[in-house]
């Protein structure tokens, strides 16, 4: 070949090389692996990055790394991808960075290159943390493995350089983390060191260690579901906060989840209209609360009363019942709703219920998302399970965490407001607006549970004691009306509960300038009880 | 036939049977109360379906995740 029709070629050799390449990289684990993982009914990480992202919006970034196998005249052979696959994407016109591991090359086991890809720290991360853009982990990786001792003739020191990454980001931008098959150790850690994460009903499990070692350790024998199916991991345990049905399902609640969030922490929440109007007034809630104090109701309808018409999302739905949350939308804009349920337990905070609302007031207040709580809680959970399961301790912290948010709160007590646990339901760093509807009651605690206690040698005293408690009783409730605090400006306004959706809208509204004037990082100061 | 188990939510005791073994129950009707915190709980058979079996009686203590009911679809 002449020098001249090298050059006419240009590099079209190599370039043939890249298609090569790309095409090993596109086939994964290959065909007899990814068969295997279509038989378990999981799909395969580019399948997932797919499905998650907007169309044709992935390009993929480190599509070249791998293992290349040559012949004795160093021409490729083919090569075997690196079990990571990530890059830059959009969901709803927005960039995230995503990742995860490919679970057909080596079981999505840890891989080192000289730069790491993802799963902890690596290139997707500090691409989530430069461009302040928000993270999607796909974790399905079985993270470290002993045979690495083999290959490196040393064993590891635990922890790697990308942790600290991970923790980072959890100030800076949302991070989504979606189990989609067996994580432990690592990956499963990985998991928890997220915004809020989700897993897949019947087909991700996550765990500190898997059935072989607990067996091992403890000798039970327990099965994958047991141990760390979403019937442990999100409904008794808490640690990931919700459950898909599907991988599909999976993708559209993660995408859902990101609708609410600004990109980083130096943003708003994007605004949406809803087309439901701000004054639009329910009769429904003129009646929703049952007269009779005993009886529950509907804390859920009451939500989806007031907010925006299907904007509802909610976060641990099977978590610490006793406590709704969930992100919404008022006139557009983006709330958390953090409501008490009357259905369990009468809406008394135990040590879940507590977590839950910890988390979801920090994550509100982090990123600029004003929060309203709907108030019905006679106090923290009592008992002796309650007390061994430390909800002092919980219900304090949460407490704590509500006192240190400065986003703005706003307060509707819809029933009972009691104690400590009502007391964190308030916005005392800001305006402290606190709206009550005619069914409100509130005190230090429960005129019933109290009146026998500070009246005890009067009762004791009185010739029908059973008769003398309920007249203290009566003549006390009549002092209760929540029109007397109203009065008495210790509560700023008693609404007609149908105009409660307008009565928000408004100071919702009013309140986004201050959001517009206070974004960034919000360093927390003290530690936490 | 699938059967369903109705666990209780709470921690308390059954208060008032409302539906009766073979009874075809609709969506969201009411199982039983239990009382709990001094409030009336109402356990709910939320998809529907036919009481099979009930595991509790009235003035029973009920313990969180107790099964309380069996439903037939």
């Amino acid at each position: 070949m002449t020098a001249e029709s090298a050059d006419a070629e240009g590099w079209q050799s190599e370039v043939e090389e890249l298609r090569l390449r790309r095409a090993q990289a596109d086939a994964l684990g290959g065909a007899a692996a990814v068969d295997k993982h279509h038989g378990q009914g999981r799909l395969t990480i580019r399948e997932r990055i797919a499905g998650l992202v907007d169309t044709q919006s992935f390009q993929e970034v480190g599509r070249l790394t791998g293992q290349g196998r040559y012949d004795k005249d160093g021409r490729l052979l083919g090569v075997t991808p690196a079990p990571y696959v990530m890059g830059l994407a959009k969901i709803d016109g927005r960039p995230v960075a995503v990742g995860g591991e490919d679970f057909t090359v080596r079981g999505g086991t840890s891989w080192s290159g000289d730069r790491k890809k993802g799963g902890q720290g690596g290139f997707v991360e500090d691409l989530a943390h430069s461009y302040r853009i928000p993270l999607v982990n796909l974790i399905d990786g079985s993270g470290g493995s002993v045979t690495s001792i083999n290959r490196r003739g040393h064993s590891v020191f635990p922890g790697v350089h990308g942790f600290e990454r991970s923790v980072q980001l959890m100030g800076e931008v949302p991070v989504v983390c979606a189990v989609m098959g067996t994580a432990a150790g690592g990956p499963a850690g990985r998991a928890i060191l997220s915004h809020w994460s989700v897993m897949v009903k019947d087909s991700s499990y996550v765990f500190a260690a898997g059935p072989p070692v607990v067996e091992r350790s403890l000798r039970q024998k327990i099965t994958k579901e047991e141990l760390g199916g979403p019937g442990i991991a999100v409904e008794v345990a808490g640690t990931i906060d919700n459950v898909a049905a599907s991988e599909a399902e999976c993708f559209a609640l993660v995408r859902r989840y990101l609708s609410y969030m600004p990109q980083n922490v130096w943003q708003l929440p994007p605004v949406a209209n809803t087309g439901d109007p701000a004054d639009r007034a329910e009769d429904e809630l003129l009646s929703i609360v049952p007269r009779n104090r005993r009886k529950a109701y509907d804390m859920r309808r009451l939500v989806r009363l007031v907010a925006d018409k299907d904007s509802v999302f909610e976060l641990q739905p099977s978590y610490g019942k006793a406590l709704i949350t969930c992100l919404a939308r008022m006139n557009g804009k983006v709330v958390g709703f953090v409501a008490n349920n009357p259905m369990v337990y009468g809406g008394a905070m135990d040590s879940r219920a507590a977590r839950k609302q910890t988390h979801f007031v920090e994550l509100c207040d982090f990123f600029h998302i004003p929060l309203v709580f709907l108030v019905d809680v006679p106090g923290f959970m009592v008992g002796r399970d309650a007390e061994a399961a430390g909800t002092l301790r919980e219900g304090m912290r949460s407490v704590y965490v509500g006192l240190q948010a400065s986003v703005p709160m706003f307060t509707v007590v819809i029933r009972k407001c009691y104690g400590m646990a009502g007391m964190g339901t308030t916005d005392k760093n800001g305006l402290d607006l606190k709206i009550a509807w005619p069914s409100a009651e509130w005190g230090s605690l429960p005129i019933e549970g109290g009146v026998a206690a500070a009246f005890r040698r009067e009762i004791e005293a009185a010739a029908d004691p059973a008769a003398r408690e309920a007249e203290i009783e009566a003549e006390l409730r009549a002092m209760a009306s929540p029109f007397r605090t109203a009065e008495a400006f210790g509560v700023e306004e008693i609404i007609d509960p149908r105009e409660t959706r307008a009565y928000l809208c408004r100071f919702i509204d009013a309140a986004q300038a201050r959001l517009a004037t206070s974004v960034g990082p919000k360093p927390k100061f003290g530690v936490r009880p | 036939m699938a059967r369903l188990k109705i666990k209780a939510e709470v921690t308390g005791s059954v208060w008032k049977i409302e539906a009766r073994a073979g009874q075809k129950l609709e969506p969201g009707a009411t199982i039983m109360i239990l009382e709990s915190m001094k409030m009336e709980i109402p356990v709910v058979a939320e998809d529907g379906g036919t009481v099979a079996e009930l595991h509790v009686a009235e003035g029973e203590s009920v313990n969180e995740g107790q099964v309380v009911a069996t439903l037939a679809e």
